[in-house]
């Protein structure tokens, strides 16, 4: 009960303190990237600290509670999820819960930028929405094609499986759907060249505009919360998981190094042609993996 | 108390209603609400209390039979209860308006004719219950005129067409069995050729497949619920609707029995297969075209042909999980559906009918709890965790899943996803977004309409948490079937494959959403600001409609919108169309005037004499 306690406490700080410094790291990458030099790895740190004590506007209730929303749904996200032997309520409902409260994030950002009349957000929620219709049928594929392999909707199984059975990126039907994940990471992550629903120098931000001080800083936590939720699921479910929480890292930060390098280079998509790519090499690659795993099953 | 009387209270609470209104409006207002409640009292009196009586037996030597076990007294509740809540409703939205005793009788009638539709025990009152139904639903669809009176023929002739062909299975049951008990049949329709239980469950599911709206017979549907007074549309949606699923559940698992109706063919042409994917079609097409619709009533319209599809999905599969899931979505999507209706027609309300998702916005701190009951509602739609619509989903997934069929469960998930594009666009453009000047002043929904947008918003969230209280119900339902018995607790399921604890959940969720709420209000104090005191990198902002709500999903819209035309529809338009330029044509012949007619008689005899000299066949 006590070691319970401590896990559900400890893992949302850890993925907190995780996907920060993936922002940091981020930033610093493609700095260097851009033969920049970039900002100090604590910079995101400083960045929130200083917003929290910053003036901002409110555009009502929901424009409040939206943000806490999309915040609860990303914490209860990470607890479902395990993280290296750390996985403190992954019993309550496996892979499909996660899938489900998976969305309550982008929804309470939706609600609390819906409720200010700006274009800018909506054609960000706009795209946004459209975007993750577009990730989410590749997306859909693969953990389907993962659950039938393994014959299970916990996620716990699926990664004991792999301790045993080996990595599912190197399996024989599943590095299809593997392949497919990672292609559709950066998607899911909205980062270049998918990054259609912020585009700073288009839409300004996006659903982000009217947010300043704490609203700005919730936003970040958030955001951090996202990149260790996009990844941790991928080591989970394709790189075996770890047995302790160093390993399951350690491939974390490989995955989004190798992520970053290869999509900092790109420009951005339109939404149009966001979709068309997302619809046809991954969605192709995860159907295949799909039907694959149906073959090899019976 | 007895059923008789139950369905008395319920036929003679609506004429009484209608006469009361001829003296004072007022108090056929109060008759017709505590009819409606009275009911709900009865029936939830009657719990767990299986009776079976024949009440008539004249009916041509045959006994007209009322029966109550698990699976009716499971509908009756929720037709009751959401009857109530919709007459409730009522009290407001139809102040002021014409025929308005008219309204209440049809209302009250078609609740107490779908109390008697799952309270009947042969198909003779079955039938006779389900056509006092349609036809008092057709009145209420055309109640406005106009293009409703074109909805409403649309949906009475599908649903005749749909009342034939139970007529035709209940004759064929009739000469084989001579016999139309529904209990007398399913003891010996088991040993019938599987031939012929096809032909039963195909000649049925077409009836119970046009009630229920399955793709390809769900053409009625959209413009019957767009066009009908609002409080209505919400009864036609919740339950009425789902009187189909009640039929299928009827036909594949009380009359023909679960043994056989699960092993009809061979592969993956088997009976419940066929009509599995069915349902699975029935969830993504809709789905997809609910994405393009800017009227706020069609694109709830489209939803619920969309939920229906996984009721039948889950019902069709034919697992105790299925089943289940099918028989709870059942519930959940009349809550959540209802719900939605009642906040679009509190905002009709106050808007002067405008439903036009285009030209509304903003409404949020106008109408705080409308938009409560939109957000639950919504959530519910999407099975959002913690409210119900979650559970029932779940339920339905996992057996997909573990059974091995990913590509049904496909089907299901991602109508989920394109649920969502298309209901936060009915959220934002009702209650986000920017507010129109001319609704600057508008006042919140009155309370007749808070108190049941009040009640079905915790409903859903109730049975979002403790989904362990339908769950049992529903699960000696599943096992009177003869399915296995599900592990249910009060929030959830278990089992090795997989379990479910929204407790648990529910309890993160919480506590996460405090902490973070403590966290926001330490931060430094925002300062409230006007809807136009926004950011706009320096530019200025028009007075009028700035905000960007029209064609919301534009850039996808210009993708799919060729593969989404309601083919279907019009096709049965084109056969219409044939029919009515046949009828053209005879109608030529027939022209009224006598001296014609006198010589067709003419023109008849001779052939008939040129024949006969010709031939000679007589």
């Amino acid at each position: 009960m006590v070691v319970k306690i401590i896990q559900v406490i400890l893992s949302p700080v850890l993925a907190l303190a995780i996907g920060v410094f993936f922002l940091g790291l981020a930033r610093k990458i493609m700095a260097r990237i851009h033969w920049r030099y970039g900002p100090p790895l604590i910079q995101p740190v400083i960045d929130m600290i200083r917003l929290f004590y910053q003036k901002s506007v409110s555009h009502g209730r929901m424009f409040d509670l939206g943000i806490v929303l999309s915040l609860a749904g990303s914490i209860v996200v990470v607890l479902f999820l395990p993280f290296g032997g750390i996985a403190p309520l992954s019993s309550s409902g496996g892979l499909l819960v996660i899938l489900y409260v998976m969305l309550l994030a982008p929804l309470g950002m939706a609600l609390s930028g819906g409720q200010a009349a700006n274009p800018n957000i909506s054609i960000g929620i706009s795209r946004k929405l459209i975007l993750s219709l577009g990730y989410e049928l590749p997306l859909l594929l693969v953990l389907l094609a993962v659950m039938t392999r393994y014959k299970t909707i916990s996620i716990v199984e699926v990664v004991s499986a792999q301790q045993s059975a080996g990595w599912a990126f190197i399996s024989f039907p599943l590095f299809l759907s593997g392949i497919s994940y990672f292609l559709i990471l950066p998607a899911i992550l909205g980062i270049r060249p998918f990054d259609v629903s912020s585009a700073p120098q288009e839409i300004s931000s996006g659903p982000m505009v009217e947010y300043g001080g704490k609203y700005l800083a919730l936003a970040h936590i958030e955001h951090a919360f996202v990149l260790f939720i996009s990844i941790a699921l991928f080591v989970n479910l394709f790189l075996g998981g770890a047995a302790n929480p160093v390993i399951f890292f350690a491939k974390m930060l490989v995955v989004f190094v190798l992520g970053l390098c290869i999509n900092a280079v790109f420009p951005r998509f339109r939404i149009e042609q966001a979709i068309k790519y997302l619809w046809k090499w991954p969605t192709l690659l995860a159907f295949l993996g799909l039907i694959m795993t149906l073959i090899v099953r019976s | 108390m007895s059923l008789e009387t139950l369905l008395i209270i319920g036929f003679g609470g609506a004429l009484l209603t209608y006469l009361v209104g001829k003296t004072s409006e007022k108090v056929r207002d109060f008759f017709g609400v505590a009819v409606s409640l009275f009911l709900v009292a009865c029936v939830a009196y009657l719990y767990g209390k299986p009776i079976e009586k024949t009440f008539y037996f004249g009916f041509f030597g045959l006994g007209l039979v009322l029966r109550l076990n698990m699976l009716s007294w499971f509908f009756a509740i929720g037709i009751s209860g959401l009857g109530a809540l919709c007459t409730i409703f009522s009290l407001s939205y139809m102040k002021g308006r014409e025929r308005t005793d008219f309204y209440y009788l049809m209302m009250l009638l078609v609740n107490a004719a779908m109390l008697g539709i799952v309270l009947a025990g042969d198909l003779i009152s079955f039938y006779i219950f389900w056509e006092i139904m349609s036809w008092s639903t057709f009145l209420l669809i055309s109640y406005n005129r106009g293009p409703a009176l074109a909805a409403g023929m649309k949906y009475i002739i599908m649903s005749i067409i749909g009342s034939l062909a139970m007529l035709i299975g209940m004759l064929s049951l009739y000469t084989t069995y001579g016999t139309l008990n529904i209990s007398e049949i399913s003891a010996v329709i088991a040993s019938a050729s599987s031939g012929y239980i096809l032909f039963i469950l195909i000649i049925f599911s077409i009836a119970f497949g046009i009630k229920n709206a399955v793709m390809p017979l769900h053409t009625w549907l959209p413009d019957s619920y767009a066009e009908a007074p609002s409080p209505f549309t919400a009864v036609l949606s919740g339950m009425l609707t789902r009187m189909g699923v009640y039929g299928f559940l009827l036909i594949m698992y009380v009359i023909v029995g679960a043994a056989s109706a699960l092993n009809l063919g061979s592969g993956v042409f088997k009976f419940n297969y066929i009509l599995a994917w069915l349902g699975a079609i029935t969830i993504v097409i809709p789905t997809f075209i609910a994405m393009l619709q800017n009227d706020a009533k069609q694109l709830l319209a489209w939803h619920g042909i969309g939920q229906g599809g996984y009721m039948i999905l889950g019902i069709a599969f034919g697992t105790s999980l299925g089943i289940a899931g099918g028989i709870f979505h059942t519930l959940n999507h009349a809550i959540y559906i209802v719900l939605l209706f009642m906040s679009v027609s509190a905002v009709q309300y106050r808007t002067k009918g405008e439903r036009d998702l285009n030209s509304l916005g903003g409404l949020i701190k106008k109408m705080p709890i409308a938009f409560v009951g939109g957000l639950l509602g919504i959530s519910g739609l999407i099975g959002v965790p913690l409210t119900n619509g979650f559970v029932s989903k779940w339920l339905i997934y996992k057996t997909l899943i573990v059974e091995g069929y990913p590509f049904l469960a496909f089907a299901a998930l991602i109508g989920t996803w394109g649920t969502i594009l298309s209901v936060y666009k009915f959220l934002h453009n009702m209650f986000l977004g920017q507010l129109p000047e001319k609704y600057k002043d508008i006042e919140k929904s009155p309370l007749s309409m808070q108190l049941p947008m009040i009640v079905l918003s915790l409903a859903i969230l109730v049975f979002g948490i403790l989904p362990g209280i339908p769950l049992k119900v529903i699960n000696t339902i599943g096992t009177s079937f003869g399915f296995e018995s599900l592990n249910i607790t009060l929030w959830g399921i278990t089992s090795d494959t997989g379990t479910l604890n929204t407790i648990n959940i529910f309890s993160a969720v919480l506590v996460a959403a405090v902490l973070f709420w403590l966290l926001f209000r330490l931060g430094a104090k925002s300062v409230s600001v006007a809807q136009d005191d926004s950011y706009a990198a320096g530019a200025h902002t028009p007075a009028d409609k700035y905000h960007y709500t029209a064609e919301f999903y534009n850039p996808l819209y210009r993708m799919i919108k060729p593969f989404l035309r309601d083919v279907i529809d019009e096709f049965y338009y084109w056969i219409a169309s044939l029919v009515r330029s046949l009828a053209g044509r005879v109608r030529r012949i027939y022209t009224g005037d006598v001296g014609y007619y006198v010589t067709y008689i003419v023109l008849f005899l001779a052939l008939l004499i040129f024949i006969q000299m010709r031939w000679k066949i007589w």
